[in-house]
């Protein structure tokens, strides 16, 4: 299809955003045309999300100038922006659980359908309309991510959307369901309504995207037609350097057997057993909600699971519960530091002294004076940027914050170490800092198992990789002399392509 | 699957379904009681006590559906009905009843604008609330309950048109008018959908604000109804029934599936989980149980409700 | 970083900690201004008797709250504790008697905690629901086992000495009473300030799923919560009937409610997590000071029971917007 010369829909020109400490957008511009495909590459953190909640009006930004479909784009609200057919697809799904598909198309709008019968009815006919079959009377908690994206598009369709924008939409799909979702992409780009597609995913980009542009550090490095790219160009273009600076050097330093886990069964696991090494790092891949998460938790006794057994140097070890595991030796980073890791109205010393109450007490009584030192050496040791260790831990950045959760396990020198998405939101100075962390600690005998969304990060840090599929061990790949497709393929379940 | 498919199922409907099976349970008991407790005097007498719960409960499901919850119906109950008696002496009955309601209602914006606008959590703010209108009304009755002297607004609650009780008529108007909010209006609609997600509700364009606010202002309304209700059927303006009723009201509105998450349930579910609590007091009544033991068996069952509806909450959440 | 507001905020935070200070003061000044009889000699006694029983409650409230829950169970706790012990002096001597009465505080702290733990609440509303509920029962154990009578001292001939004394002697130039609340002030605050389990409790209401992945070990934080709080309304309980000699079964009616608004009047924030048994203190001085010169002043009890829950939403009110 030739877009050279169609028509631009959406101009952006010169826009910026600043967050306290982060210059998120520096001078953005692109133009997305009429019935195109438009990917946006980047890395997490390369300023995409950014600009799509500018674009919805979730946030405002700072200068720039934004031209829709005609009209320039002051001050909008997520609703405005609805309204004048730019409709936005998060990768959290922007849907209410407790209610019917059909209430959710035209959530707010109740009155303007006349009432259920009418809801349900012109719900029914848009999601015919992109060949879904679903009930509208069904709940949205009931359906699989798949599904409740096919009900985003028809809430977009039913704004008359003419630019949808869908942010990582295949992280959590099947090969086939995502054949399904290009069918409907083709199907929209056919009746004229233009896509931005944001993903991470190369092979993605190339599948289906019919322009694309490179973002980097909250810049546009690049626009150009698909077919003008080649592959390498576009990584280069995304990473902005050579790949072998953004990690440390892979530590190699696996000995024995350390632990071994047989049989964890749960209603979402099946039959997960594998072993870990001294001084190794495990990789768990698969995509978002395949298990990685509930088989770590499930080891560290944060969840009631039974039935399993678990095995360190040879000896079986019972963990019930997550004080169980830490005497055990594992330490636990969990996916979301905010909710899981901290107490954002402590002090960094209190967060970071959390697990190792014991060694700062003699016979029940604490001793501040200990306290101090932990925090104060953890502090140092991480390079935590903090005016000191009693401000609310809340004050610190993204990065330190997660610091502080690594300096409180690294005070107590776990031997097993879980590490669930432990450079999420980080920017990458602080990652590397992280990884570099990991490393040390697999050089000092201990064995971590990292869990992360970022493909690259697991396969330039794990010295062993298990690909996780619908709560089964699909799979278990070196790292460095696997295929990325391989490892992939594996973690996807279902292979082949798409009709 | 771990578990045999028909064992889940009967598990996922007893806790769906606890209203109906704790009353089934109880009219099953009750065949065997030889109490007159099946008889048509007995239960249009259960229907009609349960009544002016049940109006109650109607106002409360728009706070709890929407996320909160109202526990300060109970002292709105009793200082709209010592109102409302101590205003016959002056005006007209419906002129007294209108002030009775807008009372409640004025009490519920102050509900909603504590909860909504300053985001204090529901339950203790009008815990506080409950507690400040009990004090006012114990100081406006003294503790003595003051005796109404006007026959015809006796007669609103203990009359009755074509044997069907006047309350029961009322109560079966708000249930009418309830529902129909609930289900048919693009504000009932929106109530499940604040509570069902904040701010997914928020970035549809809801104005949530405004429509919780409003939800806790009809709660105060129905109790302020309630409470002239109440003062007209006992005849007397009293200030004691203010604490146990707003929490058994918002149990019985839980039971009946309206969880206090949000989101979901209805004004059917909600009666329902009113008729077991009017069931229990009739059944309590029938077998002669001391009061003693009435209040603890009520208090047995409060709790029993709760810890179900925590711990079937617990199995479905996969985290701590 | 904002180094102006950061100091301004600093100076507002402080004023509003010491609100409760300053609120004391000035009704304490006001009073002794408009009613001269405020200062005598008598009504100070008055006011360290009613000292008591309300803040031994509190104390024990303090700790659920930081933990980040509620007890609105403590009514029925002392009603139940009250008639038990003092029915057991005549049978098994005053000593048994009183651990007896203690252990059943305790016992029904306990018992709250283990519905709490089970049923999987996580809420200080579940939590809020179950402990009321269970109010009903332990007030309803105490009407069924006492018959609904009051006892009283003079109808009990065994020896009283140790309740005789709590109630009204002295030691030295202080009131036993007052010297049992110095004792238990230094011992939880000892507990919650420079123990491990009380950091634990902090711990697990600052963020109970953080607390719990770093292997604190919050059920049992939960389970000492209830029971201290339990405990803490036996020892009142004690003190109360001691006091006043007698023991009906609904001696414990609204101190759940007197007890909550001291801990949020005294600045412990209902959120959990942060808070201080040395401010309920303050709490409680503030709540006795109140009705004592509400009291001197004529206002009626009822009013005032409505005075008190409007400082309550208020105070929840304030305490709301200075965590916001």
């Amino acid at each position: 299809m030739d877009t050279v010369g169609s028509e631009v829909i959406l101009t952006i020109k010169g826009v910026s955003k600043s967050f306290p400490g982060v210059r998120a957008l520096d001078g953005v511009s692109v133009d997305v045309r009429r019935g195109t495909v438009h990917g946006i590459v980047g890395e997490n953190g390369a300023g995409k999300s950014t600009l799509m909640k500018i674009l919805s009006g979730v946030y405002q930004k700072d200068s720039g100038k934004v031209v829709f479909d005609g009209q320039t784009i002051e001050h909008t609200t997520p609703q405005e922006s609805m309204h004048r057919g730019l409709a936005i697809i998060y990768q959290e799904l922007n849907l209410v659980n407790t209610m019917s598909v059909g209430e959710n198309i035209f959530l707010g709008r109740f009155k303007e359908m006349k009432g259920m019968r009418g809801t349900h009815a012109k719900a029914g006919e848009l999601l015919e309309s992109i060949g879904c079959k679903i009930s509208t009377s069904k709940l949205v908690s009931e359906l699989s991510v798949s599904e409740k994206q096919m009900v985003e598009i028809a809430k977009a369709l039913s704004f008359k959307s003419k630019l949808i924008i869908m942010d990582e939409p295949s992280s959590s799909l099947t090969g086939e369901e995502m054949c399904e979702l290009i069918k409907i992409i083709h199907q929209l780009k056919a009746q004229g309504i233009s896509i931005i597609y944001i993903s991470h995913k190369l092979d993605e980009i190339f599948d289906f995207c019919d322009i694309v542009t490179v973002m980097r550090d909250g810049h546009v490095i690049d626009t150009k037609p698909k077919v003008d790219f080649t592959r390498d160009d576009l990584i280069t273009k995304m990473v902005g350097r050579t790949i072998e600076n953004e990690y440390p050097e892979r530590p190699r330093c696996a000995g024995d057997t350390l632990m071994e886990v047989q049989s964890i069964n749960t209603h979402k696991l099946h039959d997960i057993s594998f072993t870990l090494r001294k001084g190794e790092i495990l990789g768990l891949v698969g995509l978002v909600g395949a298990g990685r998460t509930e088989i770590v938790r499930a080891l560290y006794g944060a969840d009631k699971v039974r039935g399993h057994r678990v095995l360190i140097k040879g000896k079986p070890v019972t963990i019930r519960n997550p004080k169980e595991a830490k005497d055990a030796g594992f330490g636990f980073i969990p996916e979301d530091r905010k909710l899981q890791g901290l107490v954002l109205p402590f002090s960094v010393e209190s967060n970071i002294s959390m697990a190792s109450i014991s060694n700062f007490s003699k016979f029940g009584f604490i001793r501040k004076s200990l306290e101090k030192g932990i925090g104060t050496r953890q502090v140092k040791a991480l390079n935590v940027k903090t005016p000191s260790t009693r401000v609310p831990v809340r004050n610190l950045s993204g990065g330190n914050q997660q610091k502080c959760i690594v300096g409180r396990w690294m005070e107590i020198s776990p031997s097993i170490f879980i590490m669930d998405e432990p450079t999420k939101g980080i920017d990458v100075g602080a990652k590397y800092e992280i990884y570099s962390l990991m490393k040390e600690i697999a050089e000092r005998g201990g064995a971590i198992i990292l869990i992360s969304s970022e493909l690259p990060e697991v396969l330039n840090m794990s010295n062993r990789v298990l690909t996780i599929f619908e709560g089964r061990i699909t799979g278990e790949f070196d790292p460095e002399s696997t295929s990325v497709d391989k490892i992939m393929k594996a973690a996807l379940g279902i292979v082949g392509g798409c009709a | 699957m771990n578990r045999s498919g028909i064992g889940e199922s009967l598990y996922k409907l007893a806790t769906k379904q606890k209203a109906f099976i704790a009353i089934l349970v109880m009219m099953g008991g009750m065949l065997f009681s030889g109490t007159n407790f099946y008889t048509v005097y007995n239960l249009l007498d259960m229907l009609n006590s349960t009544s002016i719960l049940l109006i109650l409960s109607f106002g409360v499901t728009l706070t709890i559906v929407s996320g909160g919850c109202d526990l300060s119906i109970g002292g709105i109950l009793v200082v709209s009905g010592i109102t409302a008696i101590k205003l016959l002496d002056f005006m007209p009955i419906w002129l007294a009843i209108l002030c009775a309601v807008l009372f409640g209602a004025v009490v519920g914006f102050i509900n909603g604008f504590l909860v909504v606008k300053q985001k204090t959590e529901p339950f203790i703010i009008t815990l506080g609330m409950g507690l400040l209108l009990t004090g006012i009304a114990q100081q406006l009755t003294d503790a003595h309950p003051i005796p109404a002297k006007n026959p015809d607004f006796m007669m609103i609650g203990n009359g009755d048109i074509f044997g069907v009780p006047n309350l029961v008529l009322i109560m079966l108007v708000c249930f009418g008018i309830s529902f129909w909010l609930m289900r048919y209006t693009q504000f009932g609609r929106n109530l499940y959908a604040i509570g069902g997600d904040y701010d997914v509700a928020r970035y549809s364009g809801i104005d949530v604000i405004r429509t919780k606010w409003i939800g806790f202002v009809i709660s105060g309304a129905a109790a302020g109804l309630a409470g002239v209700l109440l003062s007209s059927k006992l005849n007397t303006g009293s200030s004691v029934y203010g604490e146990l009723t707003a929490l058994v009201v918002n149990c019985g509105v839980v039971v009946g599936g309206t969880s206090f998450a949000g989101g979901i349930g209805g004004i059917p579910q909600s009666a329902l989980g009113l008729l077991v609590f009017g069931m229990l007091d009739n059944v309590m009544n029938m077998l002669n149980i001391s009061s003693y033991y009435q209040v603890m068996l009520k208090g047995t069952v409060i709790v029993g409700i709760i810890w179900l509806d925590c711990f079937a909450n617990k199995r479905r959440r996969e985290f701590v | 970083m904002h180094r102006e507001s950061v100091s301004i905020n600093a100076v507002i935070s402080v004023v509003r900690d010491y609100l409760v200070l300053v609120m004391i003061a000035a009704l304490v000044a006001i009073t002794a201004v408009i009613e001269p009889k405020f200062m005598s000699g008598a009504n100070l006694v008055n006011i360290m008797r009613q000292f008591g029983p309300l803040i031994m409650v509190s104390l024990g409230m303090t700790f659920v709250i930081i933990g980040g829950f509620i007890d609105l169970s403590v009514a029925g706790t002392i009603n139940l504790v009250a008639v038990v012990t003092i029915s057991l002096i005549q049978p098994l001597g005053q000593v048994p008697a009183l651990l007896i009465g203690l252990t059943i505080g305790a016992v029904c702290g306990g018992l709250n905690s283990a519905l709490i733990l089970s049923s999987g609440a996580l809420t200080q509303a579940e939590a809020l629901f179950i402990t009321f509920g269970m109010s009903t029962v332990y007030s309803a154990i105490a009407l069924l086992y006492s018959g609904g009578s009051t006892m009283h001292f003079w109808d009990i001939s065994a020896s009283k000495s140790v309740f005789e004394a709590i109630g009204g002697g002295n030691v030295g130039f202080l009131s036993v009473s007052f010297v049992i609340f110095l004792v238990c002030l230094a011992l939880l605050w000892v507990f919650q300030t420079k123990t491990s389990e009380g950091r634990a409790i902090c711990l697990t209401g600052g963020n109970k799923t953080a607390a719990r992945l770093a292997g604190v070990q919050v059920s049992r934080a939960i389970v000492v919560i209830y029971m201290i709080c339990g405990l803490m309304a036996g020892v009142g309980a004690i003190v109360l009937f001691s006091r006043i000699t007698t023991a009906a079964p609904v001696i414990g009616a609204g101190y759940e409610t007197n007890a909550i608004l001291s801990v949020v009047v005294g600045g412990t924030t209902l959120k959990g997590g942060k808070g201080s048994v040395l401010r309920t203190v303050m709490g409680v001085l503030l709540v006795i000071l109140m009705s004592n010169c509400l009291d001197l002043l004529g206002v009626s009890s009822y009013l005032q029971y409505a005075v008190k829950g409007a400082i309550l939403v208020f105070a929840i009110w304030l305490d709301n917007r200075k965590q916001a």
